[in-house]
């Protein structure tokens, strides 16, 4: 069974980063977001890290965090829902 | 690929004066207050009065909204011991360096849309401000390549006067804190709530940022502080990462190697307080000079960007006469590299510095002072 959360962060990679030629199904929750995997870069983190701060509503503290946070959809999808279990 | 000038031959030419501003002070304040292990980063809204996450700044006076930039008083003030005269002639040359200029007289024009912001919203806006303010002439260079624009405006200086283009070259820089810059240092997450800490094997990193101005006159006369090779390179591997290998480190340090042979010198190092870069930067100076002690004091002033280099300079020139380079205050060990200097040290054990910054965009700059 499909998790929503790891489907809304597909839809919102592809939308925020305006990936014209990858579909959200394309992306696998375990493939990795930078270098071989999806080939993101570090300005596409920048921006990735900026909207999913805005859309969650949490704050990722340095560049070593957001850099794990942002190693895969299933790895992202445990660092939201961490932060936000510890501002409940 | 990459690009290196052609050096001004060693000797040919040297520093007849300079002097730096920082949140510590002037360059002989802020060497004794290093010496002291004082740190001038203090927690500071991100955005000023506008609030945001505290961060580490080292600000000279209040991050306040100004009808001017919150530099210009503050510069002018230090310049005028250069005002008037024959800078800005052909023969006398002003480089003007800086990694954001007017950033923020940009920044209010745009969100404010008010015309007395335009004067100085962009950099020749805020050099014409201040070459009128000053009395100087119009024969000067603008230099913008992030925080290598100040080893830059040194590097082309001291080829103007080495190469007979200039009789003297007076090289300024400045750059102060802003929320425009500070905000997108903090976007980018290495300007976060911890304290910067150059070279230290830690698990996380940072920046601080703070303000600077310095100024440096260049010329052929005889002086204690002889410019050596200059270099520059840049990998052009990516906007904001260097090359994982430390490519681009390796190909500014190798030119110095044979050098180390035939002097003791101490390294200055970029050394912001970035984990990545940091770890690059320290293994590469140590694999290249591993008796070399190397220091950064942007763990006490924070990362003045393009004013850095300059800065940096004076800083050193300073130390060398008092006779002690200051350590890398505010990091501790342990440090990716065992020649990282967290203790002062005596200047007279060595006979020269290598003076190092890099930027974004994976660029590189050297300078060699040799000093008697």
């Amino acid at each position: 069974m499909a998790d929503n959360l790891t489907e809304q962060l597909k839809h919102l990679i592809v939308d925020a980063l305006s990936l014209d030629d990858v579909k959200p199904d394309d992306i696998g929750d375990d493939d990795p977001l930078f270098g071989e995997g999806l080939g993101l870069d570090s300005i596409d983190g920048l921006e990735l890290v900026m909207t999913v701060e805005k859309e969650f509503s949490i704050r990722i503290g340095n560049s070593e965090e957001s850099r794990k946070a942002l190693q895969s959809v299933s790895v992202l999808a445990d660092y939201i829902r961490a932060a936000q279990a510890a501002k409940a | 690929m990459n690009s290196s000038p052609t050096p001004p031959s060693p000797g040919t030419v040297g520093i007849e004066v300079s002097d730096c501003i920082t949140a510590l002070g002037d360059a002989e304040g802020t060497v004794t207050r290093l010496l002291e292990g004082e740190v001038a980063l203090k927690k500071s809204p991100v955005l000023g009065p506008d609030g945001g996450d505290e961060v580490p700044l080292a600000l000279r006076g209040e991050f306040t909204h100004t009808e001017r930039p919150r530099w210009w008083s503050d510069l002018t003030e230090f310049l005028t011991p250069l005002q008037g005269g024959q800078w800005g002639d052909a023969m006398h040359p002003v480089f003007f360096a800086s990694s954001n200029y007017g950033i923020d007289g940009l920044y209010s024009l745009g969100r404010q849309r008010e015309v007395r912001f335009a004067e100085f919203a962009t950099p020749h806006g805020c050099v014409d401000a201040l070459l009128a303010e000053l009395g100087w002439g119009r024969h000067c260079f603008l230099l913008s390549h992030a925080c290598v624009s100040g080893q830059l405006a040194l590097d082309r200086a001291a080829h103007m006067v080495s190469s007979g283009m200039a009789a003297k070259a007076l090289v300024v820089t400045f750059d102060y804190v802003g929320p425009f810059v500070a905000a997108g240092f903090h976007s980018l997450k290495i300007l976060n709530e911890g304290f910067p800490a150059p070279y230290c094997d830690g698990e996380t990193g940072s920046i601080g940022l703070g303000d600077g101005a310095a100024y440096c006159v260049i010329s052929d006369e005889p002086s204690p502080f002889q410019i050596g090779r200059q270099n520059t390179f840049n990998e052009m591997f990516h906007f904001t990462a260097n090359e994982p290998e430390g490519s681009g480190f390796q190909s500014i340090l190798e030119p110095y190697r044979e050098l180390a042979a035939k002097h003791r010198f101490w390294v200055k190092g970029h050394g912001t307080g970035t984990l990545e870069a940091g770890k690059l930067e320290a293994t590469h100076i140590h694999s290249h000079f591993p008796s070399a002690p190397l220091v950064s004091w942007k763990g006490s002033l924070g990362h003045t960007l393009g004013s850095c280099a300059a800065v940096e300079l004076a800083i050193a020139v300073e130390g060398i006469r008092q006779g002690r380079i200051p350590g890398t205050v505010g990091s501790k060990a342990p440090f990716f590299a065992e020649n990282v200097s967290p203790e002062s040290f005596d200047a007279a054990d060595f006979d020269s510095a290598l003076l190092l910054s890099n930027a974004f965009g994976g660029a590189h700059a050297a300078m060699l002072l040799h000093y008697a």
